[in-house]
């Protein structure tokens, strides 16, 4: 059961999987809360160091609850993973889960402008999973790449500026 | 599962209720699972032309969408199983997108539990930055003089 290590890569192999065996793949999500109150010391493997838990008053924190995504499918028995702990990438995983159920759901995919325009690292992944054979999406991807490149031209450029400006001020 | 599925919006309400108990526990899971339905999951009346194996492979390129089926447990079973939540709703293909938006929105609130984007780190960064960047002005002001 392999983890991988980012969200992009899992769901770019999901999506391979699902288009490869639409029928039998499921998407698990799991969401966790993890119990706050401190272990049994009867039930945990290794014995907690006593005196280091009242010195360190970290029970006020919120709980770390876990997100865990599961690619499944039980005839190849092929099973793709993730895990984060990140507010921010729930919005994002939800969004691709929908995309991936377009695929489940036999619909043809979808370019979707949301997508592109907050994550642009997405689109070309999913390209690489929905049209492969296709050849309409390569003007978009150089498009983007002329976009991106001049965007990163512009930041860097303007950083630079401001960089210099601040040093000028200071002497 | 033979009690039926919910309605969208009834699945999605009482999706939140569940989020919401998690939350009062302060402790526990949330099962979320989507997978085809496919026509064998149908009952017969629905299915009353059999698929001809046409080819070795139907399911790739099925005639028409087909609906998603989303299911939603707290995970309990074995000896807890009468403590067992389970929803269930069918996604017609058409209402997909529809359905995510407001799913997404549903995840969004229930899983408070994560980890908020950090802020202060960047704003402790930008601070250190600034800092550096002042010493070693410094340094080269040392140096020249």
């Amino acid at each position: 059961m392999p983890y991988l290590p980012t969200a992009q890569s899992f769901l770019e192999q999901s999506r391979l999987l699902i288009s490869a065996r639409p029928t039998t793949t499921r998407i698990t999500t799991k969401y966790t809360l993890p119990k706050t109150s401190p272990p049994d010391p009867s039930k945990s493997k290794s014995p907690p160091p006593p005196s280091s838990e009242p010195s360190q008053p970290h029970q006020p924190q919120p709980p770390k609850a876990t997100l865990t995504l599961k690619t499944y499918d039980p005839i190849s028995g092929t099973c793709l993973k993730y895990e984060t702990d990140k507010a921010a990438e729930v919005g994002r995983l939800i969004a691709a889960l929908g995309s991936c159920g377009r695929v489940m759901a036999a619909l043809p995919a979808k370019e979707e402008a949301v997508d592109e325009g907050a994550m642009e690292v997405d689109a070309p992944v999913k390209e690489d999973a929905e049209g492969k054979a296709k050849a309409v999406p390569k003007e978009k991807e150089l498009k983007g790449g002329q976009g991106q490149g001049q965007h990163k031209g512009g930041e860097k450029g303007g950083g630079g500026g401001g960089g210099g400006k601040k040093k000028k001020g200071k002497k | 599962m033979a009690t039926g599925h919910l309605s969208t919006d009834e699945f999605l309400i009482r999706l939140a209720t569940l989020f919401e108990s998690r939350r009062s526990v302060n402790h526990g899971s949330v099962f979320l699972t989507q997978k085809r339905l496919s026509p064998h999951d149908l009952p017969k009346a629905a299915t009353d032309t059999p698929l001809p194996p046409s080819s070795p492979f139907p399911d790739l390129h099925p005639p028409h969408p087909l609906p998603i089926l989303i299911r939603a447990t707290n995970g309990k079973s074995k000896d807890k199983r009468k403590d067992k939540i389970k929803l269930s709703t069918v996604i017609q293909a058409d209402e997909l997108e529809g359905f995510f938006m407001r799913y997404a929105d549903v995840c969004k609130a229930g899983m408070s539990g994560l980890k908020k984007r950090d802020r202060s780190g960047r704003k402790a960064k930008g601070k250190a930055k600034k800092k550096k960047g002042a010493s070693g002005g410094g340094v080269e002001g040392e140096k020249k003089g």
